[in-house]
């Protein structure tokens, strides 16, 4: 490293000719991103584009993959499974979204007053993502198991024996339930930074202008902190389409496949039958979903690029 | 109106405290729940009442849990990935970070916009080709199989960009006619104004990876492979192993991302308002 270094200063030497001066700097910025560039050619935009080739094909790793045209597609598009899956997933981006959004802003707004000790609350409200998911979906199965805690600490308040894993009207709720309990902790920091940086004099402003205090987060903290806003609802929307690892660990897809998602059909389908091609039009769906989102998130961007 | 003003804002805080500190316990609970679960005796789990405390110490379930299943190979398995996959976030962000951020080239901008458009190709997106690009390989089963994908993510590169931005490019300008290299520059000057952006992307980096499950159970099927999340879920399935045993693992998983918290919390206070897209 040092010997490298130490050879460069020539080529900084200022008597170059100015327009080879900065085309040997542009130089050095296109190596920069060049390996990044490599990277993402070769494990994210060429499996792209064979997973759309692939989803016009037949293929069980035995052989070369046939062409089919779009029977894949064809048949998915009937296939009960499919439907429900596709459904289950789109319900479950708009919960979590949701909730996560609005939990995380609560939090972040509870935790942002001047109150003793809120930065140990928020460091304790964040251990929520220092627990690896795994376990996250392992502790939260026995919690929410009819005899679980969340039922014992329920069953003060009138409620009866709840089956929230195996109720099918309840175990999307369940898991997004156990989404936001994971997320919005997460989300809030980023929320109590934009908060935190929202000069106290506006508000004061605005309470000698006999501003209420819905008036006040109406008016000053919600559009100051739309930037947030619409990433915090851009990212959980993206991290909730990739779900898989929750529904597979506490409902396993069930009951009757009410929790089963479009990530878990595409390994089943690939993995466990070993139909890759019509494993690959599936994740097409799952590509179109993240597609929107991620449009969303490069006009946000775009945006945030011009101020 | 504003007489009555200080001593409301004096006694309101201390109000607060009490339902804030119920929200932070409740929000824990599970954490707590999974503690106090890893000391308890197998047949407890299946009371009608939690023993928060438990009555009588089960440390055994630890070295019990480990000796059943190959737990401490997994767990190595799972840190050699993760610690190749922070290292690799960290060395490729930076750089494409430090492009992005400082040096105009034709095409800059869609460079931009084609590294943050991979936000739409998750591995779960791109499940099959990836595991068949990794079978060509012949990395089925391999530490650079699993780690392989997971090396750059656009979000890291993002952070790194959004954080350089913000460092005068008057210090660039200067270290040149002093004959500092390009290289130099990055390194003497980017990198030690960064390390909260490094710390970030070096948590969330381990972090995530830690975490992964869907890809390693698809490139991974031999036990010397494992990593320790698909080692637990296993061990779950199998009867008889006592689920007081798994929570004792799950507690040895969360340590090392805690540990990691704790150490680099110092860097993350400054970093962490910037891990949004918009700085």
């Amino acid at each position: 490293m040092q010997a490298q270094t130490d050879a460069l200063p020539r080529r900084a030497a200022l008597p170059w000719p100015p327009v080879s001066y900065r085309t040997r700097i542009r130089a050095w910025g296109v190596g920069f991103v060049l390996p990044t560039i490599a990277f993402f050619a070769f494990f994210k935009y060429g499996p792209m584009l064979w997973a759309f080739w692939l989803s016009f094909t037949s293929y069980d790793m035995m052989g070369t993959p046939r062409l089919v045209g779009f029977d894949n597609f064809t048949s998915i598009a009937h296939d009960p499974m499919f439907i429900q899956a596709l459904g289950n997933t789109l319900v479950y981006i708009a919960g979590a979204t949701i909730f996560i959004t609005l939990v995380a802003l609560g939090l972040a707004l509870a935790v942002s007053q001047r109150v003793p000790g809120s930065r140990a609350y928020m460091s304790g409200m964040f251990l929520t993502n220092v627990m690896p998911i795994v376990a996250v979906c392992l502790v939260w199965r026995f919690l929410l198991h009819p005899h679980g805690l969340v039922n014992q600490m329920l069953s003060p308040f009138g409620f009866r024996r709840i089956d929230w894993l195996t109720d099918p009207s309840l175990a999307m709720g369940a898991i997004v339930g156990v989404t936001v309990w994971r997320f919005a902790p997460y989300f809030m920091v980023v929320f109590v930074a934009a908060i935190v940086a929202i000069p106290a004099d506006f508000y004061e402003a605005a309470e000698i202008d006999g501003a209420a205090r819905w008036g006040r987060f109406r008016h000053i903290t919600i559009p100051l902190i739309m930037p947030q806003l619409f990433f915090v609802i851009v990212v959980s929307a993206l991290l909730s389409a990739r779900i898989f690892l929750m529904p597979f660990l506490i409902t396993g897809g069930g009951p009757g496949g009410a929790t089963r998602v479009l990530s878990m059909l595409v390994y089943e389908t690939g993995f466990s039958y070993m139909k890759m091609g019509r494993a690959a039009s599936i994740s097409v769906a799952l590509f179109a979903i993240a597609m929107v989102f991620t449009v969303l998130q490069m006009r946000l961007f775009m945006r945030g690029e011009e101020d | 109106m504003v007489r009555r003003l200080p001593s409301v804002r004096r006694m309101l805080p201390w109000l607060a405290v009490p339902p804030l500190a119920a929200l932070t316990l409740l929000l824990i609970l599970p954490i707590i729940w999974m503690l106090s679960t890893s000391f308890q005796s197998g047949d407890k789990m299946y009371q009608l009442t939690t023993e928060w405390i438990p009555k009588v110490w089960h440390p055994e379930n630890y070295p019990n849990a480990l000796s059943r299943a190959a737990f401490p190979l997994f767990f190595l398995n799972s840190a050699v990935v993760s610690i190749a996959v922070m290292v690799g976030n960290i060395i490729f962000c930076t750089l494409a970070g430090y492009g992005l951020a400082k040096y105009r080239f034709p095409g800059d901008r869609f460079v931009l916009l084609a590294i943050l458009s991979t936000l739409m190709l998750p591995l779960e997106v791109t499940l099959v080709p990836t595991f068949l690009i990794i079978h060509k390989l012949g990395w089925l089963n391999t530490y650079q199989g699993i780690f392989a994908p997971l090396l750059v993510d656009a979000f890291g590169i993002f952070l790194m960009r959004q954080f350089i931005l913000k460092i005068p490019t008057d210090y660039l300008e200067a270290a040149r006619i002093d004959g500092v290299g390009e290289f130099g520059i990055l390194w003497r000057i980017i990198v030690p104004q960064c390390k909260s952006a490094i710390a970030v992307l070096a948590i969330f980096a381990f972090r995530d990876s830690w975490d992964q499950f869907l890809w390693p159970l698809v490139v991974v099927s031999r036990d010397d492979f494992r990593t320790y999340p698909l080692g637990l879920v296993r061990f779950g399935e199998d009867y008889g192993n006592p689920p007081t045993e798994q929570m004792a693992i799950a507690v040895l998983a969360t340590i090392p991302v805690f540990v990691l918290f704790i150490l680099l919390q110092r860097f993350v206070k400054t970093g962490f308002g910037l891990s949004g897209l918009k700085g």
